[in-house]
């Protein structure tokens, strides 16, 4: 367990969504263990035997985003609602403490929150989240709320601008020093087609290590694939992209065997893509800005009100494709492969965007790090526009 | 959020009495309903008083209860609880089940119909909104299950007894009309014994909701899980093949249990597999009231299409490569009144100590023997682990605490050892199913090959299932969903507050009061250990898979772990004689 919790906590510094020094994790087996931060260290120490829990995570996130939302929720609020996918699926709502409601018995407080929802937010201390089954599903769980609370914040300034004091100096700081550079630059793909079916499981993992490794997804969302012949080679679903070698499924096309249950959840559209024809590589991540930005429609007087489910028009930014539909057979798989052919990529409504490869994964990885970048540019320069200065 | 008598609960019990000739309505406490909420875990409670009487004592109840969900639009939950003493393994014994026996229960306004006595002569009962009437049945007894369904099916929803029930076969089933089966641990032979062939329900009274829009919010989240969930609704998932959708994936795993566990891998599980029986059979969606899964399926024929554990138990563990043999096994075992894992079990393990596996051409009159006790099958009715002390070789059964094995070789998955030894009721996959985690991956995957932690998440799931196996909801549920949305679903609809972790609490004080009961029977850690076998040879290793020996001395460590962790003494019992008088 001891090895978990080290290896979660890297993962937490990787991934740049924890402070270092102030991370801590807790487990219990027949015995209690902590480690970490002390201060969260006692916390998590405090709070788990309240929980029918393995594991439990608590960092200061390294973005302030968490606790502005909490101050920017009208009093009276105990909860932020983000409405992207993983949220909306996973999450459904996210409970908050205010620093005042931390004094006193605070462990009481947190774990009461976190026997009904997998992640809270503690205000100046950070984010909690518990993991009923490993230490990894309790970094998972800190790593979804990290995301939704990301993509909620960037929103909600875009929406409404600062209201805080220090809110805008923070939020400036980001972009200038948390937000790098994202390109390809420096890695490499193999070129295709890739005919071996060894060759195929190493590039599957290699590109499922980049996209991580290049923030383009969080904790273990995202799905990756290559077709062979009649063979789909197909990421595991729950399999973090940068763990991939073992987790790799072969699907035949014919479904003449169901070996593949355990294949992504997404098997139906990248099948349903594969079958539109022209392409062997297809690679489905949760870069943020994208995510923030598909959720955005100017749309008025629209009656349609689940619009991540129910709507049938197809918008468009920077050349991409944004859909609606859901995870799984939820929709999804029936709106991506029409329209993702012609400019190789799709974003999906609060979710996360396709891309594909003509014969391999660089066109894919090149074509989303392009996606998000336009994003990510028409964000600040919408924000810029709507509140100069 | 309103408190009703109809929000979710009844709140009522029909009692018959068949010794004496009566039924009467009685109130149940709500007190009771908040904390055991019901089926598996109400039915429990109730047997409070009675859990040390002989499984075949007429005081002894047997008990049908249904869960506050049951009724409403909420997925999967139109099932029930059937709750007793087992005759195979003298543990205390409850099994779920779905068609639409449950949902015409709570429809003719009752949470549980607890059977007491031992009626003289065969009888059904016919269950109404107006109480419970004792109908004569002399001309059912002797009848299959389908029979008997097509003599009472005026009358509503049918369970009933086959031949083995009434002739005290130790792993007889009931079986409801519509062809799922109240399976294991012989809870149809308990209900011959007190002369009873057949429980009849009708009613359309509605249940009520506290909540409805948080309870459509919740139901809506459930749903969305269901989507995103590859093993419910992905395109090589249960609903489209069925349960058998797992025969590839084990057989990838190397985890088959063949030729009475003796290897993990059988060659021609291919032609059992979900995809071989769709093109054989079509395989039409199926499924219990108001299920959106759908993981039954039929021929075109109507003919019931087999679980995965029973085509690979009369398969594999059989050495049984014909698909038309195996549905043929299945269907007698269903009209029979048969558990089809406790039968194909027991007879691979006499295959085995007499040197040869029955073919196909033996089973079906193997199955009638057992069923007529006659023959051979006087002793096959047994179960394997009284077949195998008879014949002077008790290792050849795969079983604890007499309950057989399922489709899960232990060699295969670490957290399903434990968890056969662990569960209440002996060697059944569901109680922890660990199969989620350490082979489907849900909510995240966990080392099959190793211990760590493995107690303790054993404990958290056995807690949480005992909750869902009260709700009643089906455990296919949370491949998709979990306790969060069900949490929500039952405070909508009973307007009380209920959390993840508050139904963990009552799922672990149901557990204990489970193990209480066994406890106080005798059971002890002597009875939480595996067959020999699974710690002395491998299974199949290949494909770059080692399936090595499970190692004793670390499974017994695990074993120690859990329960230190559950608060047991290391023989695995309590320390306190007055546990119970501190439970609601």
């Amino acid at each position: 367990v001891r090895d978990q919790i080290a290896k979660y906590s890297a993962r937490l510094l990787a991934d740049r969504s924890a402070l270092p020094g102030r991370i801590a994790f807790a487990a219990q087996d027949d015995t209690l263990l902590s480690d970490g931060n002390p201060e969260l260290a006692a916390l998590c120490k405090g709070v788990l035997p309240s929980l029918s829990c393995l594991g439990l995570a608590a960092a200061r996130p390294s973005l302030p985003f968490a606790d502005f939302l909490v101050r920017r929720a009208p009093a009276g609020d105990a909860r932020i609602v983000p409405r992207d996918t993983e949220t909306r699926t996973f999450l459904h709502d996210i409970p908050f403490l205010r620093r005042e409601e931390l004094s006193g018995d605070a462990i009481g407080r947190i774990a009461k929150l976190l026997g009904n929802r997998k992640g809270m937010i503690a205000e100046g201390l950070g984010i909690v989240a518990g993991g009923t089954v490993t230490v990894e599903q309790a970094y998972i769980n800190y790593s979804s709320v990290f995301h939704s609370v990301f993509v909620k914040y960037l929103l909600d300034v875009l929406a409404e601008g600062f209201l805080l004091p220090g809110e805008k100096e923070a939020f400036e700081e980001f972009r200038a020093g948390w937000l790098r550079p994202l390109s390809a630059e420096g890695l490499a793909f193999r070129n295709g087609p890739i005919v071996d079916p060894g060759e195929i499981l190493a590039e599957i993992a290699a590109v499922g290590r980049h996209t991580v490794e290049r923030g383009l997804v969080d904790s273990f969302f995202g799905n990756i694939s290559y077709r062979l012949g009649d063979v789909i080679y197909i990421s595991q679903t729950a399999a973090s992209l940068d763990e991939l070698p073992g987790r790799i499924d072969p699907v035949p096309s014919d479904n003449s065997s169901t070996a593949g249950i355990t294949a992504s959840s997404e098997l139906l559209a990248h099948r349903r893509i594969f079958e539109a024809g022209g392409v062997r590589a297809i690679l489905h991540g949760h870069p943020k800005f994208s995510v923030a930005m598909s959720m955005l429609c100017e749309e008025k007087d629209c009656p349609i009100k689940d619009c991540w489910r129910d709507c049938d028009k197809v918008r468009l930014l920077g050349g991409t494709p944004v859909v609606a539909g859901e995870i799984g057979a939820g929709g999804l798989a029936k709106r991506v492969p029409p329209v993702i052919a012609a400019s190789g990529k799709a974003l999906v409504y609060g979710h996360g965007i396709f891309t594909t490869g003509r014969t391999d994964f660089a066109e894919a990885f090149h074509a989303m790090v392009d996606a998000e970048n336009w994003c990510r540019g028409e964000y600040f320069r919408r924000l810029a526009a709507k509140f100069p200065g | 959020m309103e408190h009703s008598p109809t929000n979710g609960w009844r709140g009522s019990l029909l009692h018959v009495d068949l010794t004496a000739g009566t039924a009467r309505a009685e109130t149940i406490p709500r007190d009771l309903l908040i904390h055991y909420l019901g089926g598996r875990g109400l039915g429990v409670r109730l047997l409070r008083k009675a859990y040390g009487l002989d499984p075949y004592h007429p005081d002894m109840p047997l008990i049908f209860a249904v869960g506050p969900l049951c009724g409403t639009p909420a997925p999967t939950a139109a099932r029930l609880a059937v709750v007793s003493r087992s005759p195979l393994t003298g543990t205390v014994y409850d099994c779920s089940a779905g068609g639409r026996f449950a949902h015409r229960l709570k429809s003719a306004g009752f949470d549980v119909l607890r059977i007491v006595g031992r009626s003289p002569r065969p009888v059904a009962i016919a269950v109404t909104p107006a109480g419970a009437k004792i109908l004569p049945a002399d001309s059912l007894w002797g009848k299959t299950v389908g029979e008997t369904k097509r003599a009472l099916s005026g009358k509503g929803s049918v369970a009933a007894i086959g031949p083995a029930g009434e002739n005290g076969v130790l792993f007889a089933c009931i079986m409801m009309g519509e062809g799922n089966a109240v399976g294991r641990g012989g809870l149809g032979a308990v209900m011959g014994a007190k002369n009873l062939k057949a429980v009849v329900v009708d009613g359309d009274l509605p249940v009520g909701l506290a909540d409805r829009t948080r309870f459509d919010r919740a139901r809506q989240d459930v749903m969305r899980l269901f989507r995103a969930s590859p093993v419910i609704f992905g395109e090589l998932g249960i609903s489209e093949y069925g349960t058998p959708a797992l025969v590839d994936l084990m057989r990838q795993r190397r985890m088959a249990p063949t030729e009475n566990f003796r290897k993990t891998v059988f060659d021609g599980s291919g032609n059992y597999s979900g995809p071989a029986i769709r093109k054989a059979y079509g395989g039409k969606k199926d499924g219990c009231h108001g299920c959106p899964i759908q993981c039954k399926k039929s021929a075109p024929d109507g003919t019931h299409l087999p679980e995965y554990e029973t085509v690979s138990h009369f398969g594999a563990l059989n050495g049984i490569d014909d698909l038309r043999s195996i549905i043929r096994s299945n269907t007698a075992c269903n009209e029979l009144g048969l558990d089809t894992i406790t039968a194909a079990a027991t007879l691979s393990a006499w295959g085995e100590g007499r040197g040869r596996f029955p073919n196909t051409e033996e089973v079906p009159a193997l199955l009638e023997d057992i069923a007529r006790r006659r023959g051979e099958g006087e002793l096959l009715a047994l179960g394997s682990r009284r077949v195998a002390e008879t014949m002077g070789n008790p290792g050849l059964s795969m079983s604890v605490k007499s309950l057989e094995l399922p489709a899960y070789d232990p060699r295969g998955a670490y957290g399903m050892a434990l968890a056969y030894c662990t569960s209440n009721r002996g060697g059944c996959h569901l109680r922890a199913y660990p199969i989620s985690h350490e082979i489907l991956r849900k909510p995240v995957a966990t080392d099959r090959f190793s211990f760590s932690g493995k107690a303790r998440i054993i404990k958290i799931a056995e807690d949480a299932n005992a909750a869902v196996d009260s709700l009643v909801a089906c455990k296919f549920s949370f491949f998709g969903a979990t306790l969060e949305e069900y949490a929500e679903l039952l405070s909508a609809t009973t307007g009380e507050g209920y959390t993840p972790q508050s139904l963990k609490e009552i799922g672990e004080r149901i557990y204990l009061t489970e193990r209480f009961y066994n406890c106080a029977n005798g059971f002890d850690v002597k009875d939480d250990r595996l067959p020999e076998r699974f710690y002395r040879e491998p299974g199949s290793s290949g494909e770059g898979i080692d399936v090595p020996p499970i190692d004793e001395k670390r499974f017994e460590e695990e074993i120690g772990k859990y329960y230190r962790i559950r608060g047991l003494t290391p023989r695995g019992t309590f320390t306190d004689p007055g546990f119970l008088s501190r439970l609601p």
